[in-house]
Formats: C-alpha cells, structure tokens, sequence
C-alpha cells in the first residue's frame, strides 16, 4: 500500500520572484533579500561581493516582498504577505541573529474574487499604510498608527476592476495611489485616488489619464524632488504627473521588472522579456522633468526583479533562467554591451519535464530536466553525490592497503604511492612523463604486507610492517632505523603521524614510540585487557605534527578507548553496546569542532565530539552508511579537510554550517582510498576498488551536482533511448526577428554523453511538440521515438489537428518511418501491451503498430475512449491506464483484450485541475493540481455497490506550495537493496520553481513514528512570521481547505538534525525515544535524496 | 550620452572591491545556513495580530447610505440637535464630490 507518503526537497526552490535592497540585519549594513517562492535568503553587501547569510523557509508562497523603515527606526522592517492571504511583518534581531515577528495577520476577506494578475502589496513611503489588491473591486487598507504599529484592516471600493498594477506616489500630503487598469473596450487609464484613513474611503486624487499605452502593465513611481509616475508600456514609456506629461516611443517589447538605480530616481534599469537591460534616464531642471531617454545597457537572463546594489553592481533575479550579479561598465565592450555577468546562480525552473536516466550505468539515478525558459531554456544534468573523475586506472587485485608519501618534508606534492597486498608491498611513483611506475624504497621492507605508511620529521619515511617499524630517509631511501616487534608477538594495528607510532600487537599490548632525527624511541608500553582492533593518532589540535590523543577501538568490550600521549594514559572510556567491533576510529575536526568518528564492521559509524581537553566523548551519534566494514581516511580538497569513509558504499563526509553532512561517492564499492597529491594529478585520490587502482580528481563535495546545457531555445519534453543512447527533446524556439513574433518547434536528438545535437527534424509551421516517448512495438524489434504533436492555429480555442510522429535513429539521425494525423492535440504517449496509447484532447486512443503488404509500417487505429474535458496526463500499468483531466481530476480505465475495448473503471468525483499524474502501485494513484496540491487516490475493488467500485477514493491530500509539472518514478541516490532505505519505493517530482522533490511511500509503522515526530517538531520549530505550518501544510482549493492527510513534511522531520543537542533532547523525551535513535532514523531518510 | 552611464551611485565604496569574480559559467553555490527559529518571538505581540474589520464593506456602505437618506428628513431634528449635525455634512460633502 503506497498511500502513507513522505515528501521531501531534494533541490530547493531557485526560481527568484522578487528581491529588495536594505539595511535589514544592521543599520550599517546592507542586503540584499530575495524571494525564492517559499523561501527568502538574506545576503550581505560585503567587499568581497555578495554573502550569502540566512536561508529563510516561509510557510506560503510569497506574493509581495517589500522592505520598509517605520518612523524613528534605524533599520528595515521586511513586508512579506503570502498567497494565501497571510502577511507578516519582520524585523532582524542583531544580537541574537533571530527574525522576530512584529506583526502578523489574515487579510483573506470571506468573499471576494481573487484577482487574475495577481496580489500587489505596497506600502506608503512616508509610512502610513499599508495597501494590499487582493479581490477584484476591493483595496485593503492596513493603516499605521502614530507609533509606527499597524491597525485594523479595512477594505475600501475599488471602482476599476481590471487592475495591472498600484503604487503609492511619492511626495502627497495625503496616502495617494496610482491605478493602471482596464476598462471593459480593452482600453487602458491611469488613475490617482487619496486615501482617506478616517472615512474609510478614496477620494478623486490629483490627476489620471485616460488612454494610456495598450500594452502598459507597469507603474514606476517616482520618489522626490521629481514625483509622479512612469507609465511603461510595451510601445511607449510615458512620465506623468499633476502638473507634466513627457513620453518616448521604444522598441515593441514588454518590461517584466524594474530597479530603480538613483535615490533621487532619475535613472531606471528596465528588463524586457527577451532579457534585454536598459536604462531608462528622467532628464530634469532642478525639479522640472524636460523628457526622458533609454538606452540599451545589454543582454543578461529574462529578468523577474531587478536591484541596484552598490558601486555598479545589480543582481537580477529570473524566473527563466540563472539568476545574475551583472556589473556595469561605463565603457562598452567589443559587443557594445555595458553589462558584464560576475556571477550566475543556478535556477533550475520552470521545470516543464524530466526524465530520470543512468547514464554512468552505476546504478545510479540523474534526473535530466528541461529547464528554463525562451531564450534561457536548457538542460540540466541533475545527480547526487559526490563524483570521482577517473584519470588513469590500472588493474590490481587484491589491495589491502594505500599510502602516499612525498619525497621531503616540503615538498607540497606527494611522490610514492605505497600499496600493500597480502604478502608484498609495491612501491609507485610518477615518473617524468607524468605516468605511474613502480619504483623501490630500498629502505622498505616489500616482501611483506605494509599495516601503516606516514612521511615523517627530518626527511624521512616510516613503515609499519608486522614484525617492525621502519624509519627510512626519504631523499637516500635508505634503512635509518629498526624497531623490531618483541619476539613472538606480531603487530596487528599501528598508525602514525610524523612524529609519533602508536601500535598494538596481539595480547593487548599498546606500544607508543617517538621519531627522531634518524631514530625510533620507544616512550610508552601498556598492557590492556582486550585485543586491539584499531587506532589512531590524527593530530587535531594546536600542533600539526604532534597529537596528545590517542583512539583505540576494542575487542571483547566492545568499546572506544581515549588514552593522553605520551604517557598512555586512559582517560575516556565509551561503551559502544552490541556485539559489532569497532573496525576502524578517526580523529578529526571540521570547521573548527573536534569529532571521534568510530566505524562498525556491519557499516554503521559512530560519531562523538571530542572535548579535546578533557578528552570526554558526548553527543554520540549513529548513521548506516553501508553493510561491510568502513575504512576512514581523512583528505583535503580544495583546502578543506574531508573524510572518505571506503566501504560497500562509498561516501564523503564533510561538514557544513557546522553539522556533519554524509554524501554518496558515485562508485559501487571502494575498499581502500588515500589522497595522492602530485603535480601532474593535483587533489587527486588514489582509490582501490573491485581489482582496480584508480586515480581520479574529486568533484566539489556538495550533495547535488547540477551540470547545465544551454539551448538558446526552450526544451518542453525529453525521452532517452537507452538502445540508441540518445536523448529526444521537443523544443521551441522563440524568433522575434522583424515586427511578427513566430515560434519553431523541432524534434531534436542529442548524444546522451556529449549532449551535443546530432539530429534535427523540424514540424510544420504552427505544430508544436506535446509528448515523446521512447518505445517499441510487438513483432518489431527496432525501438522507436515516437512524438505527439498539435497544429496550434490562432483563429482556434482548441487544436483540432495533430500528428503521431514515429522516429527510428539510424546512424545517429532520426528518420521518419511512420505518420498518423489526429483530430487533435497528442498531450500523452504511452507504451501500451506492444501498442501505443494516447491522449488525443477529450479522447484516449490505442493504436497498433501494423505491416504494410509492401514491409512499411503504419499506425492503425484500434479502439479508444471518449469521456474527458481534456486527457492530459496518462500513466499506465498492465492493463490498466490512469488520465489525468484537465479538470475532472483522475480517472481510471481498463482495456479489455477481449473485446478490444477500454472502458472507464472508476473515477475521482472532484474537481481537480490536474497537473500531473503518477502511479504508485496497483490501487493508490497520485496526483498534482493548479492550486499547488497533492492527493492520493484508491482503486475500492471491495466495494460492495457498482456506484462504490466506480469512485476512486482520496486517501491523501497536502499542500505541496509547488506546481508539479511531471512525476517519474525513480530515485537519485544509489539503492542498496539491503537496506532499509532500499526498499522505500519512490517517485521524483518537477516543479515551475525548479524544485525537484521525491515522494516515498512508507511502510505504515514507519509512516505513524515520523507523524508524531512532525507533530513535535512542529511544537520545536516555530514558522517565520508566525506562520503556522498546518495551515500552509493543509488541501486548499476555491472550494475547500482540508488539513493534510497521509502525507508528511520531510523538510520539516529533516531540520531535526539541525537542531540544537537541547531540543533534540526535548523532542527525545516527547517521543520516549533516544536522541541517538531519532538521529539514525531520520539521517537514514536524507539519504532518500 | 556617455554620461549616462557614469557616476554609478555608491552607498559604502568598500562594496564590491574586493570582488573577484568566479568563472561566469561556473554557478555560485554559496550556501547559506537554513534557519529553524525555535524562540518565542515568531508570535507577534498580541495587539499586533491584524485582522480586516468585521463590518462587511457592504454594510458600511448600507449603513452610510441609510444615514445620508435620513439625513435630509431629519433637518428638522438636525436643528435641534446642534451635535450631530455638526458630524454628517462633511461626510456627505466627500460623497457627493465623488459622484461628481
């Protein structure tokens, strides 16, 4: 049963809506906020650039995001109000680092019609009230009072109610707004109205005019001394005030955001749809407006808001393609483009499609995504885990140990790469040609296994073998020094840095030695009561040759032992419980904490802080990173210091705002790894898996690894054919060559390793792509793309043509083999009992794949199914095929071989505008509307009557916040069927804000202990602004709001692991469950994603 | 009109100059902290929780309309009560501009 689901964000929303600049978190600094959807990030104006500082998770959508300063405050308030009609006003707390809420409220209004172009939220720049267009014909008022606190809410009449935009003017003794709206002959006025506080009510302002550009969809109002208000439209730009009136014609183009650059407010940045910038200039006489210039500055992505930083620096959000940090030049460059782009943040919306393939053949999922959108469309190669880039692999069987070594103490790159195998070890090094030879260190001993290698102090090399240490010259390589292991006692474990070896051999004898300049001091014996299974001496504290902390791991006890160098002294002792030994123990900081990280032989890791005083061991932690035993090495990249834990499952640890993160290493299985730091390979890694050596680059240790592919054109749908190991895309190129806009579309293939484009087939002019599928047919053998298409004619409300396109790639080309005219659009493609199923508008369709007397194929119509608005979405299981509805929500057919029929089965009786749909086993089927929900859906096959067999019921419902435009089942980490995480099954989500998400299906004990973790993390973690996450969590539509049901927070369960040791306790004690359980069980969830 | 690209405005010199750019192509991934508040202080003060006046704007208009109507048969009454007079012209002198 998949109806008990778990949601969760794999890559958080990117797609920037809006963004102001202000002195928020201190009176003297400056930031930049911007809006992500749900999410605000708070960055820092610093010398260096932008800071990024606060990652702020809204519970609603934001509709308006303004900064304000209320009379007598040195700093900004932040305005932001929500779709759903909740507002919150915040406030930065410098000395907590905390956003305090200052006010809050509901400006939802029991009836009313929301607005069509959206909700605007403005506020009065001499503060005295705040003005919300929420429903048409109504303008809510949140007036200020004399201390700067905000009042009850009235409405008050809006006569016009086609609004395109508001703004309070600047410089009016009384509150006045500005009102761009159209009247009911499509012609289009500006309008000013005063608000009047105390009779609730507008009185006729000081101007408007009528007629104004019938493009105009934005207002600019212009601060002091000037005034007034632009008026841009999408062929004029007008300045209009009480007492002037100057406007230029412009280039046919419509401006999607602005930003104004001076603080008197004669120069504006304009952004057009086609991602042109401009600078719009107000040129005045003192306070006299004389006209008004523009002037193209140059190119950057279709920008959704604009801001002026500082010193020339502007950053431009975009809901189509990467946000920008762009600076202007007072200069042109060759192009003549005064914009030069510093910076790019990746935006993976709107995500129109995906699909989720394994192109490393790793087992492995990458979701490739059509992203972006008219000029800025791409793909994005979307994977998780950290890569190792191979560079030179040699076979090798049988490695049971790795060390690299340099050839002098400073020499910054390392020289030797060590290997030791059961009975000999082998000595490699990069010879001139920058190639891997095996070499000798005369001074080592190679006929037998080597159980440590360090460099050590004055030049020299130390080996550990079972019998003895050596200590060897690094520049002579030769013998320097002995320490022979007592007779008939063999060293089992030893480890070193460059000054000191602590080894262990059999009976529980621990021998601790010190290297000098050509000798080896034996400092310290101790006879434990156990066997030792592994230790270590990482120095982590001041000095970075020297460690004054030793970790033993135990046999028979079952525990950690700290002991102080040099006088081997026990100072911890830690029982780690159960019956699994302790294979191998790490000491480590990052980002300036000390750990002691312990790995179990069944793949479990332990991990403590480590008071590196008091040698004391706290906050234990547990995660499951595999099921073979862990070897942990320390490595460095890019300066920062990592951990590689090689097991069956490979993985990074790293840490990040000072919590341990663990992250997926895209390699099946790894038994060994050392960092091999040479000049021709720099922050290399040597790593020794499945009879291989391996050297290879590591890439950026981040969880998700987003590569980018630009296509000047928007990419709608893609398949990838395994067979042909191609990727198909239908796309649409927008060309606004001359007057007359026309759009393209292709059917393009693309090499599914170099993504290049190997194929084009062009569809006819006004036929535009609507699905791709990669199938083929019974008694055929080739694989096919086929592609649906509609005739998308202007004079038409809905397309009455199309095409079934069926390609075949030969020789990396797509040929067409078959085609079939339909009478209508092909919104769906499904592979379908060797036959082809789609949605052709109101109609499902099953075709079958005949043979032609002369051996060509075509499609044959076989039966279909009438009964829908418009089958959108399809998805198919056995014989049984689910349709989403444009607005009939989910229904579910059959088709019946026998009678060569598909009849309806059931359906959901309510009225969901679907927006994807999705299969989660035989009975539960998933779907995704316009209002930003999710809801499951059950087949009743027990129901008792014909009326309750034919309803599918809704089992579960939630409020996503995102609009899903494609599910596939899928998942992007490695799955490891044995383990519990393994057997989740799972489908990814794609959204307009660029968010991919997955959707787990858990076992129903599982899914009842994580409801009740969510209830008390809900009591932990408060919502920003006094947002209450049930309500922005529960089913809303025009008609209904339900709290949510079978479905669970992930992000929220999730954040538990950043809480602070106290509300975990909190949460513990809540739960009567251990910190250290709830640690486990929900680390084990993030590797879902 | 090269001067209107010049004298970008500058609110702290100090911003931005040390900035290196990082490859364009490559894309900044910065990130910042998630912020889980688990202080008091989301809650609003309690007079700051805002909510629209319940009178339906309908009503408020019903209720005005009725005393405007009322008010010119009640001119007579008017002169005898001096108090409430003094209120009601200025409302309606607002309307009727606004039917204007």
């Amino acid at each position: 049963m998949s109806i008990w689901n778990y949601v969760v964000t794999a890559h958080k929303p990117t797609n920037v809506t809006h963004s102001c600049v202000g002195n928020f978190t201190s009176p003297q600094e400056l930031n930049l906020i911007i809006a992500k959807c749900t999410r605000i990030e708070i960055h820092l104006l610093t010398p260096q650039g932008l800071q990024p500082m606060l990652d702020v998770p809204i519970y609603g959508r934001i509709a308006t995001l303004e900064l304000f300063r209320p009379h007598g405050e040195t700093q900004d308030f932040l305005f932001i109000a929500t779709e759903r009609y909740k507002f919150c006003v915040l406030q930065w707390d410098s000395e907590t680092s905390e956003l305090v809420t200052r006010a809050m409220g509901d400006v939802s209004d029991r009836i009313g019609r929301p607005t069509d172009n959206g909700q605007i939220g403005i506020i009065d720049p001499d503060c005295r009230l705040i003005g919300l267009h929420l429903y048409d014909g109504l303008f809510k008022v949140i007036p200020f009072d004399n201390k700067g606190l905000l009042k009850e809410a009235f409405n008050i009449r809006l006569e016009e109610l086609q609004v395109l935009d508001i703004k309070f003017l600047y410089g009016c003794p009384k509150p006045t707004i500005v009102v761009l709206y159209q009247d009911n002959k499509d012609a289009r006025h500006v309008k000013t109205y005063e608000v009047a506080l105390k009779d609730k009510d507008f009185v006729e302002g000081p101007w408007s005019q009528n007629n104004v550009d019938n493009g105009a969809n934005l207002l600019i109002p212009v601060p002091p001394p000037l005034c007034g208000v632009l008026i841009i439209g999408e062929e004029t730009i007008v300045y209009c005030s009480a007492n002037a009136f100057k406007a230029i014609p412009i280039r046919p183009s419509i401006t999607k955001a602005y930003g104004r650059v001076d603080a008197d407010g004669s120069r504006y940045l304009l952004g057009d749809h086609a991602g042109l910038l401009h600078l719009l200039v107000i040129t005045h006489e003192k306070e006299k407006v004389t006209g008004l210039k523009i002037e193209l500055l140059g190119e950057t992505s279709i920008a959704s808001t604009i801001s002026y930083l500082d010193n020339a620096f502007v950053f431009i959000g975009s809901s189509y393609g990467d946000s920008q940090l762009i600076k202007l030049n007072i200069q042109p460059d060759s192009k003549g483009s005064y914009v030069e782009v510093l910076e790019r943040y990746v935006n993976l919306g709107p995500i129109v499609d995906f699909c989720v393939v394994d192109l490393e053949r790793q087992g492995q999922g990458q979701v490739v995504t059509c992203s972006g959108a008219y000029k800025d469309g791409s793909l994005r190669i979307v994977r998780n885990g950290i890569g190792i880039n191979e560079q030179a692999s040699v076979e090798l069987q049988g490695i049971k140990g790795m060390w690299s070594l340099r050839s002098s103490t400073d020499d910054p790159y390392d020289t030797f790469l060590v290997v030791s195998f059961i009975s000999e070890t082998r000595i490699l090094a990069m010879n001139l040609e920058d190639e891997l030879e095996e070499t000798e260190i005369e001074g080592f001993c190679s006929q037998v296994q080597t159980l440590f290698c360090h460099d050590a102090v004055y030049n020299q090399l130390v080996q550990v073998t079972s019998s003895s240490i050596r200590l060897v010259s690094s520049t002579t390589r030769e013998l320097r020094n002995e320490w022979n292991a007592p007779s008939g006692y063999s060293i089992n474990v030893a480890t070193a840095n460059a000054t000191q070896v602590l080894l262990a051999t059999g009976g529980g004898h621990l021998v601790y030695l010190e290297i000098g300049d050509g000798i080896l001091t034996e400092v310290k014996h101790a006879q434990l009561e156990y066997e030792i299974s592994c230790l270590d001496i990482n120095p982590i504290g001041e000095n970075p040759h020297y460690s004054q902390l030793a970790a033993v791991g135990m046999w028979t006890d079952i525990s950690i032992r700290i002991f102080s160098l040099p006088d081997l002294n026990l100072i911890t002792k830690e029982h780690l419980g159960g019956e699994i030994i302790p294979r191998s123990v790490l000491l480590c900081a990052f980002e300036g904490i000390s750990y002691l990280l312990c790995a179990l032989g069944d793949g479990h890791l332990l991990n403590f802080l480590l008071n590196m005083e008091s040698g004391e061991l706290t906050d234990r932690k547990k995660v499951s990173l595999g099921t073979q035993p862990i070897t942990l090495r320390t490595f460095s990249s890019k300066s920062t210091t990592h951990v590689f834990a090689a097991s069956d499952r490979p993985t990074v640890i790293y840490s990040s705002n000072k919590k341990l993160l663990y992250s997926n290493v895209n390699l099946k299985e790894v038994s060994h790894m050392c960092q091999f730091n040479t000049a021709a390979f720099p922050d290399s890694l040597a790593i020794a898996k499945e009879g291989e050596l391996t050297i290879g680059t590591i890439d950026d240790i981040q969880k998700l690894h987003i590569r980018s592919i630009p296509l000047g054109e928007q990419a709608r749908r893609i398949c990838h054919q395994e067979q042909s190991r191609t990727f198909a895309i239908c796309s649409q190129k927008y060309s606004q060559s001359s007057a007359e806009e026309s759009d393209v579309h292709f059917i393009r293939l693309l090499d599914d390793q170099t993504f290049e484009i190997i194929s084009t087939y062009a569809l006819d002019t006004f036929e535009c792509g609507c699905s791709i599928l990669g199938c083929s047919f019974s008694d055929d053998n080739n694989v096919y793309y086929c592609v649906g298409t509609a005739y998308v004619l202007p004079e038409e409300n809905e397309p009455t043509k199309g095409r079934i396109l069926v390609f075949l790639v030969e020789d990396g080309k797509l040929q067409l083999i078959a085609e079939k005219e339909t009478k209508g659009a092909v919104y769906s493609l499904n592979a379908f009992n060797g036959k082809l199923l789609a949605a052709i508008n109101q109609k499902i369709q099953l075709y079958k794949w005949m043979l032609r007397d002369d051996g060509s194929r075509e499609l044959q119509s076989e039966c279909g199914h009438h009964g829908h608005i418009l089958a959108l979405y399809v998805q198919t299981h056995g014989d049984f095929i689910v349709v989403g509805d444009l607005m009939k929500s989910i229904s579910l057919l059959i088709y019946k071989h026998e009678e060569g029929a598909i009849e309806e089965r059931a359906r959901d009786y309510s009225a969901n505008w679907m927006t994807g749909v999705e299969i989660l086993d035989d009975d539960t089927y998933l779907g995704a509307e316009n209002n930003y929900n999710l809801f499951t859906v059950r087949k009743n096959s027990e129901g008792a009557t014909d009326e309750e067999r034919g309803r599918l019921e809704v089992v579960g419902e939630y409020h996503l916040g995102e609009f899903v435009n494609r599910f596939r089942h899928g998942s992007l980490v490695m799955r490891l069927p044995d383990s519990d995480v393994g057997q989740i099954p799972t489908v990814i989500f794609g959204s307009v804000n660029g968010v991919i998400g997955v959707i787990a299906s858990l076992p129903h004990d599982q899914y009842v202990f994580l409801e009740k973790l969510q209830s008390n993390m809900r009591k932990v973690i408060k919502g920003v602004g006094g947002l209450s996450h049930e309500h922005w969590r529960s089913f809303y539509n025009e008609k209904k709001t339900v709290d949510a049901r079978n479905f669970l927070d992930g992000d929220l369960i999730e954040s538990f692991l950043d809480l602070s040791r106290g509300r975990m306790d909190e949460i513990s004690k809540a739960m009567g469950v251990s910190v250290e359980e709830l640690c486990k069980r929900v680390e084990e969830l993030t590797r879902l994603h | 009109m090269g001067s209107l690209f010049g004298d970008w405005p500058s609110f702290d010199p100090h911003n931005f100059s040390h900035f290196r750019p990082s490859d364009p192509s490559n894309t900044s991934k910065m990130t910042p902290t998630t912020y889980h508040p688990t202080h008091s202080r989301t809650l609003p003060p309690p007079d700051q929780v805002i909510t629209t006046e319940a009178k339906n704007i309908l009503i408020r208009n019903f209720y005005r309309r009725t005393e405007e109507k009322l008010r010119p048969k009640r001119s007579a009454s008017e002169l005898l009560n001096p108090d409430h007079g003094s209120k009601q012209p200025r409302a309606s002198a607002s309307v009727t501009d606004l039917s204007d």
